[in-house]
């Protein structure tokens, strides 16, 4: 086991090399760098300035040499300053973003399960009634629907017309930290983020359920006399959980990329906004910096599920 | 009075619960104004460094102050940190008369803070963009604290527009860093020190500004206690939030205009852009060397029913670079809208050989949907004349890589839609349109090689008698109403929306932010 | 009843024939096939029975609602709303449908290539998948955006770059089992190069994978094709899509006051979306061994 560990992380660390060399090169491919991004066209400035600014940036430098000395400094946890941010360090600014991003992700796809799974459940028990049918309508609009649509919707509908929740960012500006306050700006984009999530969790829970529910050892329950709430919940719904865990574990390892859409509609201070804002300014350190840590946290979590996944079910080797 | 102690405990649990879900700003005591300061073309979010700022000065002007800033009107330069001002006959010499001020930290403000302000702005390794502008200065005397006179090589009738937008910095605080570390140095955004009626509280990343009133401000304690900026993704955001109450103040869209017309809770703010949009002709391509197929192109545009119809009416026909009224003089040709002249100067120019109706690139960084409409019946109405254009909308660092890189491509750009601040100093059409402003040392990307053009810029550049000021910017905008460098459009207003609960709020829609006597100190907030 | 009959009766069908049957029988897969077969057939020859081009624009009517004349009103230019939604549909529909074919082919050859090319060439490849898919997407998605630029190639390029990694795996998990079946090794034993590998035994045996992969798959890219024109990459106006379109929703005036602008395309896009996934899930159901005959 140990040895499959630390083969599986030296693969892992090739492999987030590997990333930054990519991510470099398409980033350099990428027509303006952060001094076109600067300058603002309605009030010119000459090209000598802005070469100069270059030159003080290191970006005449040829471009292996630019990888390198990235790397270098990366290496020793050195990821740059942000260009864009005066002197903002990039790897206190990318950890910050993190808290965000997991708390709107994690909130969203705990809605999204609670109402998935029970969703799911009513819609497999009354299967072909006008509930399920009203669900699985429900369900397939959310699937279908462009996240940034609801979104927009969603924040007009809520905040601006009906003023129930703040119309965006993490807390009040100049306020004292209240728990209250964050709960309040999280819950719109929190629900609006698990649409698509909870569609889909419903509709595998639904197809799993009903498979399990013409299973023998459910009739056989039944005929034991077993309540029929007692059936659904403790035989058949433990089993039938399964494949919606499958599902579940997946969207984490690319929960950490953040909810461009959502973020960037409740201008939500997560890694996805950091990430938009970023590529739009050329930001460099901070894009390279960001893909770092995101592979890294992929990587991780992929790893650890392969381990989970080996210690549940003896079946699986991991040789 | 005294309550009863089971009436106290209960207001008290009250309050405290209500306190847990309400925003919390509605159980604040302190006056507060928040705003979309650096929301628009004029804003710089996350930008706060004045010595590397190309806009956001409005918020910058909150807590940092220049020499001498514009008036709110934009049309006069009055002081600011300098209480009087006065210049020699040649335009070589400047003299400043100081106000008594002390920084945010208490230590007084003096001469010795101006020296090493312009020292720093000249100083290529802090990031500073204001090196090549300050060219001309060629010295800073501080014969005593309270008096400044800055020497120039050469008379420069911008330097005073150039110093409104430099903010004075503490000497005291910055002496101990060199000049490199103060360009990625953290002081800027944690604890900056400023003269300005409000002080720096914090920032929190991406989100928000907040300032705090400054008690001992030479003009007097402000009436508010916090002035918090908050940043937006876009112009949209910051319309909801307004809408939502939960700021009181951002810049908006000409398009959302309508919405807060005849809506008692909001005055809509409206001034002029000072930015001229034009069709830019690339001089390097064979296309537009023959000036009637640039008059043709004036000639198909019927930019009245543009104005009208997408603008709402809020924009002014620009004949040349200037629309101010001292700077146009009489005579002009006016291009009136003549599809079939457009037609009869093409064939006389023999366009079908030229280029017919080939696709031609027409780049932009203009990205709003107003910008987008306004290309497209642009794009209609020269096609009716035999004109093709196809518009290609790029973002702020493709455009300018194209357009400055080292050995540019111009057929990525034969034509562009640009803008190009010309106002309140119209010598700031002087970096894209002179011969000699060709990169690298300027603006000019187009390449335009106009004698004509070139000569009445440098006359009026060179002009040291102030009278004459306007007379020979006239001259330049009949150089360039005669000789069509660029398809000049219009210039449009621009928009900002204050809620009525705002009193004494002054904010003009200036280029870059511009900056310009705000006063901060007076604006208040009524509950 | 002779046993000639009773013969006659048994009709013998492939297994596509019989999945295609199967599907038949799903009520709800037919609607969603039926509704798309129309909305194609509307997007394609619209220009033979509406009179508006969509890029015909008209200053004196501006943000008009619909009327007799312009059924689904007018956007800000003028330009009528129906005609830019047929040509949004087309444009939305050509770049989701060639994306996707050519991150099927992609997704197939190097999953096949993966499974049958030997263990070096399997470690390598899938590898490099890995890498492709630890990418987050949202910088794949931004930074190749802004280097292929806006416009129908390069917003194809784009969507099928993001895709085909997933497939590929799949077709690598099926191939895997299939390579140690007797046919296989048995073809290999006697000559058979990579190509006829692929294409004779590889090929057939995925279809039901790719096609189901595929079907869902457009339904993806076309969302992803509207979230990219709505960011501003993408189609970009003056061009016609359903995702610049839905663009206009981002002010509230056009929110509150031109509704027609946005609701149509929206509406659009969730219906052709929702056809798309009931009959992908309907082709995934009839493709299944283990459903009911």
């Amino acid at each position: 086991m140990l040895t499959y560990i630390s083969r599986r992380l030296a693969t892992g660390l090739l492999m987030l090399v590997a990333l930054s060399m990519l991510v470099f090169a398409l980033l350099r491919l990428a027509p303006g760098d952060p001094i076109d991004a600067y300058i603002n066209p309605n009030v010119a400035m000459s090209q000598a300035e802005m070469d100069a600014l270059r030159a003080r940036l290191g970006f005449d430098q040829p471009l292996p040499i630019q990888y390198l000395a990235w790397l270098r400094a990366a290496v020793t946890g050195d990821l740059g300053f942000s260009i864009q941010r005066n002197g903002v360090e990039v790897l206190p600014l990318v950890l910050e973003r993190i808290g965000p991003t997991i708390l709107l992700m994690a909130a969203g796809l705990a809605i999204a399960i609670m109402a998935g799974i029970a969703a799911g459940i009513v819609s497999a028990v009354r299967r072909n009634s006008a509930t399920d049918l009203g669900l699985s309508v429900a369900a397939f609009f959310g699937i279908s629907s462009p996240a940034f649509l609801t979104a927009i919707l969603g924040l007009y509908l809520f905040s601006v017309v009906l003023r129930w929740a703040p119309s965006g960012g993490m807390l009040t500006p100049g306020a004292p930290f209240t728990v209250g306050d964050l709960l309040a700006h999280l819950i719109l984009p929190a629900c609006l983020l698990s649409i698509g999530h909870a569609a889909l969790i419903m509709r595998y829970m639904r197809a799993s359920l009903l498979e399990v529910l013409n299973q023998d050892y459910v009739r056989t329950a039944r005929a034991k006399g077993v309540k029929e709430f007692w059936v659904i919940i403790k035989h058949a719904t433990r089993n039938a959980l399964l494949p919606v865990v499958t599902l579940i574990g997946s969207t984490i390892g690319i929960a950490v990329g953040g909810a461009i859409f959502i973020e960037s509609v409740f201008n939500w201070p997560g890694m996805g906004l950091l990430l938009v804002n970023a590529v739009d300014t050329r930001d460099y350190p901070v894009i390279m910096g960001a893909t770092l840590i995101i592979g890294a946290c992929v990587i991780l979590v992929n790893i650890l599920t392969d381990i989970v996944y080996a210690a549940i079910d003896p079946r699986i080797q991991v040789a | 009075m005294r309550l009863k102690p089971l009436t106290l405990a209960l207001a008290v649990t009250a309050l405290l619960g209500t306190t847990a879900l309400t925003l919390p700003a509605m159980a604040q005591e302190q006056k507060t104004i928040t705003g979309g300061f650096d929301v628009g073309p004029g804003g710089f979010q996350g930008n706060f460094n004045p010595l590397a700022a190309t806009g956001g000065f409005t918020w910058l002007n909150v807590y940092f102050e220049p020499l001498v800033n514009y008036n709110a009107d934009l049309t006069a330069i009055e002081g600011a940190l300098a209480s009087e001002f006065s210049v020699n006959p040649g335009q070589t010499e400047y003299t400043f008369k100081l106000a008594k001020e002390t920084w945010h930290d208490g230590k007084p403000f003096t001469s010795k803070d101006v020296k090493f302000t312009v020292d720093l702005a000249k100083n290529g390794e802090t990031g500073t963009v204001f090196a090549a502008r300050l060219g001309a200065v060629s010295g800073v005397e501080t014969p005593d604290e309270r008096t400044v006179v800055i020497k120039l090589s050469r008379p420069d009738s911008g330097f005073l527009a150039t110093l409104t937008k430099l903010m004075i910095l503490p000497e005291h605080a910055l002496s101990g860093f060199t000049p490199k570390e103060l360009a990625t140095s953290t002081w800027w955004a944690t604890k900056p020190i400023g003269t300005g009626p409000f002080k720096f509280k914090q920032y929190v990343t991406d989100q928000y500004v907040e300032l705090v009133a400054d008690e001992d401000y030479r003009l007097g304690r402000p009436k508010v206690d916090r002035v918090i900026n908050r940043y937006f993704k876009n112009t949209a955001a910051a319309v909801a939030a307004l809408r939502a109450g939960e700021i009181q103040f951002t810049y908006v869209e000409s398009d959302d205009v309508p919405t807060f017309k005849g809506n008692n809770a909001f005055k809509v703010i409206e001034g002029q852009s000072f930015v001229v949009n034009y069709l830019g002709f690339n001089q390097q391509v064979p296309l537009w060397k023959d000036l009637r197929v640039r008059q043709a192109v004036m000639h198909a545009i019927d930019r009245q029913a543009i104005i009208d119809s997408l603008y709402g009416g809020a924009a002014t026909v620009a004949n040349c670079g200037y629309v101010a009224k001292q700077l146009v003089p009489e005579g002009l040709d006016t291009y009136k809208y003549d599809p079939a002249k457009a037609k009869a100067l093409l064939a006389e120019a023999g366009w079908d050989k030229v280029n017919g109706t080939k696709p031609i690139t027409w780049l932009t960084y203009y990205n709003t949907p107003q910008a987008a409409n306004v290309m497209a019946a642009v794009q209609a109405m020269l096609a009716q004349v035999g004109i093709n254009v196809v518009p290609r909308v790029v973002d702020t660092p493709t455009y300018n890589s194209i357009i400055y890189a080292a050995n540019p491509d111009f057929g990525q750009f034969p034509l562009v839609y640009a803008g190009l601040q010309n106002g309140p100093d119209p010598s700031g059409l002087n970096i894209g349109l002179n011969a000699a402003q060709k990169p690298p040392a300027g603006a000019n990307f187009l390449r335009i090689e106009m004698p004509e053009v070139t000569k009445a810029l440098d006359t009026a550049l060179a002009e040291t008698d102030q009278k004459q000021l306007s007379a020979r910017y006239q001259d330049v905008c009949k150089a360039m109403n005669a000789n069509l460098p660029w398809a000049t459009m219009w210039v449009a207003n621009r928009y900002g929306v204050a809620s009525t609960k705002l009193k004494d709020f002054v904010w003009v829609p200036a280029p870059a932010g511009g900056p310009y006597n705000a006063h901060p100190e007076k604006w208040s907030v009524e509950k | 009843m002779s046993a000639a009959a009773i013969q006659a009766t048994v009709v013998r069908k492939g297994p596509i024939a019989r999945a295609l049957g199967r599907f038949a029988l799903n009520r709800v897969a037919l609607v969603g096939l039926i509704a798309l077969v129309v909305i194609v057939a509307a997007v394609l020859t619209y220009p033979l029975w509406w009179s508006y081009a969509p890029n015909q624009i008209d200053l004196r009517a501006l943000n008009k609602g619909p009327s007799a004349s312009h059924w689904f009103g007018t956007d800000g230019v003028g330009r009528d709303v129906f005609a830019r939604l047929m040509q949004g549909g087309r444009i939305s529909l050509l770049v989701a449908v060639t994306s996707v074919a050519i991150s099927t082919i992609i997704g197939f050859l190097v999953g096949a290539v993966s499974s049958f090319g030997g263990r070096v060439v399997d470690g390598a490849v899938m590898r490099l998948v890995d890498l492709a898919m630890t990418l987050p997407p949202v910088i794949f998605l931004l930074v190749l955006a802004s280097i292929a630029g806006t416009g129908i190639l390069p917003t194809i390029l784009v969507i099928s770059l993001l895709s085909w990694p997933v497939l590929s795996r799949m077709v690598r998990a099926r191939l895997l089992e299939l390579r140690e079946r007797d046919f296989v090794i048995a073809a290999r034993g006697m000559g058979a190069g990579m190509g006829h590998l692929l294409l004779r035994h590889g090929l057939p045996n995925c279809i039901d994978i790719l096609v189901v992969y595929a079907t869902l798959q457009i339904a993806n890219a076309i969302l992803l094709e509207a979230g990219l024109s709505f960011l501003g990459l993408g189609i970009a106006p003056p061009e016609a899509s359903w995702g610049n379109m839905l663009n206009a929703a981002r002010s509230t005036v056009v929110l509150e006051q031109y509704v027609w602008q946005w609701m149509f395309p929206g509406a659009a896009l969730v219906i052709t979306v929702l056809a798309i996934n009931f009959v992908g899930d309907g082709l995934r159901d009839a493709f299944d061994p283990r459903s009911e005959l």
